[in-house]
């Protein structure tokens, strides 16, 4: 007999959230790198290191593939994780037809630092995607997977001749709803920053020169 | 195209907490509680483990958007009875998408069951059904499943966070049964807003019913024997920043 007598709920749930299980390996990694060019595309950076602080977003929205978005076969409202954390409604208003919901992310570069809350919604100072001064030009967002790894990667430029430092970077996610309304088929989106890191030193994107940040989600099951 | 060719020149060595080396904080880990109690309800027994493996199906279905539109391709689930979907969301024509709630046509996507089974399975990654599944009854081998429920939210404690999904199980079966492999198991419907010809799809004359999909598995480190007249309570428990 492991626990002697009654053992109440809230008992219970101490034992859910404790101390590590040092013998065994953690069940997710994640990954932050940075790869950086000059003007004339030699490699001069190259830095990994690993991802620290996932948001309640990321923790929300990976639950819908888990639990789905009805509370039940019979029951027309989402979850409470999804409503509650997500502020997603908890059924969409339709007119005579379907709704469903699909995500995107994306990777947010910043020049600034700011402490983590699992509620944390924005990167402290983004970096523009644009020509400018401090601006770096954003190309479309890679996604691949490996097994049980998921990459996320973005290129950027600089096409300026300043460099630009880098200094935090966050995955962001797009939350959209699909529906028939009153004038058709129609979207509403909500956005999440889905994690948060700073680099442990800045990573300068020179002039004319590029860069390719990664981030690298691994189940490794 | 780019070439790297002063490679050669620089430190491209991964820094040394980069590596695997079993200290790194994890930002996202999963746990396997499992609390038999007696015919009293007095616990008996605690088991407790990480958990480790999502399946191939929660990978595609956690895919975001972009790499779909990337790809122009579709990601292959299969469920519980073998049979396979291409799953492809997107906004555009003939895409599908995981349903939500609406107050018009509802064809639900929802959590069925944590199932218990008493096999196991070298590969979780591909499992799309436990080995030998546990029945739900009260005849030989046989457990009364409970209703699954899952938090209401998610609860936060400094930069930690973390869900639950729970569900009970009761042994009437006369007999003690064995317990090896525990999966998720969710039903996942798929509805379409347009066709392939880009025309708004109207009462859900397409879609696609996946079924039941084995979402999440692992094999238990150590098997749990319930005795008759004993239940299991399971937590699955997903924390971020632990």
């Amino acid at each position: 007999m492991v626990t002697p007598d009654v053992v109440n709920e809230d008992d219970i749930a101490k034992l859910i959230i404790s101390d590590d299980l040092p013998d065994e390996q953690p069940s997710f990694k994640a990954y932050i790198e940075a790869k950086v060019y000059d003007k004339e595309g030699h490699l001069i950076q190259y830095r990994r290191q690993p991802m620290r602080s996932l948001t309640q977003y990321f923790l929300a929205l990976m639950a819908i593939p888990l639990i789905g978005t009805y509370q039940g076969a019979s029951v027309n409202s989402a979850p409470g994780i999804i409503t509650s954390v997500l502020g997603l409604p908890s059924s969409m208003s339709t007119s005579g037809n379907s709704a469903n919901i699909l995500w995107n992310w994306t990777i947010q570069i910043g020049s600034g630092t700011q402490g983590f809350t699992t509620s944390l919604e924005s990167l402290a100072a983004p970096i523009n995607n644009g020509t400018g001064a401090g601006e770096l030009l954003y190309s479309t967002i890679g996604i691949s997977y490996a097994g049980s790894a998921i990459y996320v990667t973005l290129q950027v430029t600089n096409a300026t001749d300043t460099a630009v430092s880098v200094t935090e970077i966050g995955l962001q996610g797009t939350v959209i709803i699909q529906y028939y309304g009153s004038n058709g088929y129609t979207t509403t989106s909500y956005n999440f920053l889905l994690s948060y890191d700073t680099f442990s030193t800045a990573v300068s994107v020179p002039g004319y020169g590029m860069a390719v940040f990664q981030i690298i989600l691994s189940f490794t099951g | 195209m780019m070439v790297s060719k002063g490679i050669e020149d620089i430190d491209v060595g991964v820094p040394r907490d980069a590596y695997d080396i079993g200290k790194d904080t994890p930002t996202f880990n999963a746990y396997l509680t499992v609390v038999v109690r007696d015919s009293e309800g007095r616990v008996v027994k605690v088991h407790r483990q990480r958990s480790h493996s999502p399946t191939a199906n929660f990978i595609g279905l956690l895919l975001p958007l972009q790499y779909f539109l990337n790809c122009g391709c579709s990601y292959t689930v299969k469920n519980t009875g073998g049979s396979t979907y291409g799953y492809r969301p997107t906004i555009a024509c003939n895409g599908l998408a995981i349903s939500y709630p609406n107050s018009s046509s509802n064809y639900p996507s929802y959590l069925v069951m944590i199932q218990v089974g008493s096999g196991q399975q070298s590969n979780p990654y591909s499992a799309y059904s436990l080995a030998s599944p546990i029945a739900n009854g009260s005849g030989t081998g046989q457990l009364v499943y409970g209703q699954p429920s899952v938090s209401s939210n998610i609860t936060v404690s400094g930069g930690e966070a973390y869900f639950t999904i729970t569900q009970t199980f009761n042994n009437n079966s006369g007999a003690t049964i064995t317990i090896t492999e525990v999966g998720i198991i969710t039903y996942v419907q798929a509805p379409a807003a347009f066709n392939s010809n880009c025309n708004a799809v109207t009462g859900y004359a397409m879609a696609d019913t996946y079924g039941q999909l084995l979402v999440w598995y692992d094999v238990l480190s150590s098997s749990i024997s319930v005795s008759n007249g004993e239940s299991i309570t399971i937590y699955y428990t997903f924390a971020i920043n632990p």
